[in-house]
């Protein structure tokens, strides 16, 4: 028991081979989102991998972790045996563990509760045992470095440093009956401040000093300088480079994330580029809130404006911002010249904003209401004559919209709107909102989850109703998605605005660069 | 697709239309004489009325996302009310009635004020109103059951009769119908399905969710208000009868989701729910001569009911309308999974694991 598995490996340990990835793919309903990924990693290393989203590094941890299976032929051997795939048990079994973005830690309760829940340990009734599983919690954050976390704090009290190390430490706790091999942190710092980072960074170059792989996912490239050893960068599901950071620039690591090949992607702004200058229908004007500071732009009729920014910018939250779906702490948002209240959705619809959030089932649609309810909910009194709704109206209407925006099945009209694929959806709700000819309308990543085809669709469609004269307002995580439709593009760093392309500057390569935050070494190629 | 819906129209949307064909037919040939006549027919109607319109107030705010808990307290207070402005304060009959259906009203704004305002949960917000409810109650009576006014009119409210039947079941097939034209045909149901169905979406298309909650609870305790009437009319005022109403009620709210129109709260699964238990229970009573039949039956359906509606919904959700294949791409199944079921169930997630 007291062989505790994380302790320093012997020194000549470090350093050698612990994890053998060969082949590896995986591929959804045809279509290959991880092709024959090979890695190594040794002990004692931090290797970062890194990769924009779809690049395929979320579907390479799942299968670590034994979420997906991969296709057959693919090897993942530790310490120079196969791990079975598709099973978490085994995966845990193997020495892999994981810390997500989210730590799954239980904020009501104690450190040392959270430590040992679901432990052989838990099972404490007399007082001795919990001394001793208090001293327990004391060992094993000290192993981490974090004395300074009392194990009777209260996970919710803590510094969001100190609570991903309690999500660290019990990953790694002693007594656990297999040997820890592979730490996977799933970007961990993505949602922590500045000053936390460091701190965590520290925790993690510990768990690898103890003798464990680290396998490190980021978008931040600060970090990738400061903690990792080696780096491996994945694009479109391919491996474009695996090597030592040291060499490296933060250019060239750019490069590979973004590629070179992406001009194809503006040929649908194209089609809008020669627009009129159209009058200005949002306003923004000095906003703060929680996660933005002192934010102003101007959006025109007949414009696309993208905004961009890495996770925890302020790109995710900007909309509901703007839309009084979230509160505003100072600043005026006005849209054609009239102020728009904070925190009432209401007020904002009946001034022409419209607003599609992030996570559809979630916030973006009511599932359990048919197709054409969800569509007419934007305005259900459009077709209301005393003393009904015109349901055949309503849904002579709803068919329209389907054939309009190529919505299958095409007569599901009345099917629950759970039961339509992601991308269907999307453009069920995206329908929803030009039903009511919106002046503005914002839209937080409209084509997450979305296949491709219907992605092109939804496009299609935001550039036409710009051209009807909508000011839009697209927040995207994906480069390519903000190129391809926007005439300008924010860039969020920090809860700001710290650039603005326009016209032919728009390329993925540089929204991704100043994303990144690189702009100083690279603006433009 | 038009295939399967076929096949459901029969098995799954009027099921319970079989099962209650089928209590006639088995009751029928086992007790004729007691069960197949039309006194029993009557009876089971008129008695069953006022439970259906209990049910037709506690399913507004289901829709809307709410539980009204306090349905059985507020019946039974508007019975007292309306029973003593009568007989010791020597109100008329009219004014008496709306000052017990204006009672019901006001339970129904605190209910919505603790729920929207204080922003206490719907099932122990209403919990506690219900209990508060009962001890006003005795404070008014001082724990003696009033006597109900003697007057012809006061009787005649409930039992006259018309074909047959007692006048009780048209107010009830009216109420049916108005609630059924509110939640179907207009704007203000298509809010509040939207707000029970997931309040974040709905609050962010402009509905303003709060707002629905609190009429609906209003609404609710209003129509209990004049239920409690009724009943007063009918079996003459009592204390503690409230309670008993609640199970049914529920049950038959949540039975009538998988009916009619499955996955959701509606009028006429409802009352098809209530009628189909009544006649369960009334005939087991006929045929057993036992009264715990009544709370045995109605537990039994109520939990049957809310595990078969949340298991119909499941599989309804889990049955693509076509797949394409591009959701599951970035790895997460397509099955919304349970906590969405608990919405389309109409209750806020954490009641309805309470409950």
């Amino acid at each position: 028991m007291t062989a505790l598995n994380a302790s320093p490996v012997p020194s000549e340990c470090l350093g050698e081979v612990v994890l053998e990835v060969t082949g590896l793919s995986k591929s959804f309903v045809g279509n290959a989102v991880l092709q024959s990924l090979n890695l190594e990693l040794r002990r004692g290393e931090v290797h970062a991998l890194l990769g924009e989203n779809g690049s395929g590094k979320s579907t390479f941890i799942k299968i670590l972790s034994g979420f997906h299976e991969p296709d057959p032929g693919g090897l993942v051997k530790i310490a120079g045996s196969d791990v079975p795939f598709g099973d978490a048990e085994e995966s845990e079994r193997s020495g892999f563990r994981f810390v997500h973005q989210d730590l799954g830690l239980i904020e009501s309760m104690k450190v040392v509760d959270n430590l040992y829940l679901n432990r052989e340990f838990s099972t404490r009734f007399g007082t001795l045992d919990l001394k001793a599983t208090r001293q327990r919690a004391r060992d094993d954050l000290a192993r981490m470095g974090l004395e300074r976390i009392s194990p009777d704090a209260t996970v919710r009290d803590l510094a969001p440093a100190d609570r991903s190390g309690v999500a660290i430490t019990r990953a790694l706790r002693a007594g656990s009956a297999h040997p820890v091999n592979v730490v996977v942190f799933d970007e961990p710092t993505a949602t922590l401040p500045d000053a936390d980072v460091q701190l965590l960074l520290q925790t993690i170059r510990r768990v690898a000093s103890s003798g464990v792989a680290v396998l490190y996912v980021t978008h931040r490239l600060d970090e990738v300088f400061e903690i990792a050893d080696n780096v491996t960068i994945l694009r479109n599901g391919r491996k474009v480079a695996s090597r030592p950071v040291l060499g490296l620039t933060r250019r060239d690591i750019v490069k590979f994330l973004v590629g070179d090949e992406f001009e194809e992607a503006r040929a649908e702004s194209d089609a809008i580029e020669e627009r009129e200058a159209g009058e200005a229908i949002l306003e923004v004007a000095g906003l703060g809130s929680e996660s933005h500071l002192d934010v102003s732009f101007g959006v025109r009729s007949g414009e696309i404006v993208g905004v961009a920014g890495i996770a925890g910018s302020g790109r995710e939250s900007i909309l509901g911002c703007l839309f009084g779906a979230t509160r505003r702490a100072h600043g005026d948002v006005l849209v054609k010249g009239r102020p728009v209240k904070a925190g009432s959705p209401g007020d904002s619809l009946a001034r022409g904003v419209a607003y599609l959030p992030p996570d559809r089932k979630a916030r973006g649609a009511v599932v359990s209401l048919s197709a054409r309810e969800n569509l007419a909910l934007g305005d259900p009194m459009r077709h209301w004559r005393f003393p009904r709704i015109r349901r055949s109206k309503e849904r002579d209407d709803a068919r329209a919209w389907f054939k309009e925006f190529g919505v299958r099945p095409p007569d599901a009209l009345e099917s629950a709107f759970g039961t339509f694929s992601g991308g269907n959806q999307q453009l069920i709700l995206l329908a929803k909102w030009l039903r009511t000819d919106p002046a503005l309308l914002l839209l937080d990543e409209p084509t997450q989850g979305v296949d491709v085809g219907a992605k092109a669709r939804l496009h299609h469609h935001l550039v036409d109703a710009a051209g009807a004269g909508a000011a839009v307002v697209v927040a995207s995580s994906d480069a390519d998605e903000l190129a391809a439709l926007c005439h300008r593009v924010l860039i969020f760093s920090g809860g700001r605005i710290v650039a603005t392309l326009e016209g032919a500057d728009i390329t993925p390569r540089n929204i991704s660069i100043h994303s990144l935050g690189s702009a100083t070494e690279d603006t433009n190629s | 697709m038009t295939a399967r819906k076929g096949i459901n129209l029969g098995l799954d949307r009027f099921s319970g239309l079989y099962i209650w064909a089928l209590f006639i037919v088995v009751f029928g040939m086992w007790t004729p004489s007691l069960f197949l006549t039309q006194s029993t027919m009557h009876s089971v109607a008129a008695q069953q009325a006022i439970v259906a319109i209990l049910a037709l107030a506690l399913l507004v705010p289901m829709v809307c996302g709410a539980f009204d808990l306090s349905v059985g307290a507020t019946v039974n207070l508007a019975t007292v009310v309306t029973v003593v402005l009568q007989t010791e304060r020597g109100w008329g009959m009219w004014p008496s009635i709306i000052a017990a259906v204006a009672v019901g009203a006001l339970v129904g704004a605190l209910n919505g004020f603790i729920v929207v305002g204080l922003k206490v949960d719907s099932f122990i917000a209403t919990l506690g109103t219900a209990t508060v409810i009962t001890a006003v109650q005795t404070i008014v009576t001082g724990g003696l059951q009033p006597l109900p006014p003697a007057t012809e009119a006061w009787n005649n409210l409930t039992q006259h009769k018309i074909a047959g039947f007692q006048i009780v079941v048209l107010y009830l097939v009216v109420l049916a119908f108005l609630t059924w034209w509110v939640l179907d045909h207009t704007p203000a149901g298509r809010y509040l399905y939207a707000a029970g169905g997931n309040a974040e979406a709905a609050r962010l298309t402009g509905v303003p969710v709060g707002r629905w909650t609190w009429m609906s609870l209003i609404w609710s305790g209003a129509l209990c208000g004049f239920a409690g009437v009724l009943y007063a009319s009918l079996s003459g005022p009592s204390l503690t009868f409230g309670a008993a109403l609640l199970l049914p009620a529920f049950a038959a709210v949540f039975l009538g989701s998988t009916q009619i129109t499955p996955g959701r709260f509606n009028v006429w699964g409802t009352l098809l729910a209530i009628y189909v238990l009544a006649t369960g229970v009334k005939g087991l009573q006929l045929v057993t001569g036992e009264q715990w039949i009544n709370d045995m039956f109605n537990g039994v359906a109520l939990i049957a009911a809310v595990a078969f509606a949340g298991w119909r919904q499941r599989a309804r959700l889990r049955r693509p309308a076509m797949f394409d294949g591009a959701d599951v791409a970035p790895g997460s199944p397509t099955d919304p999974g349970p906590s969405n079921t608990a919405q389309e169930l109409a209750a806020p997630s954490g009641a309805s694991a309470r409950a």
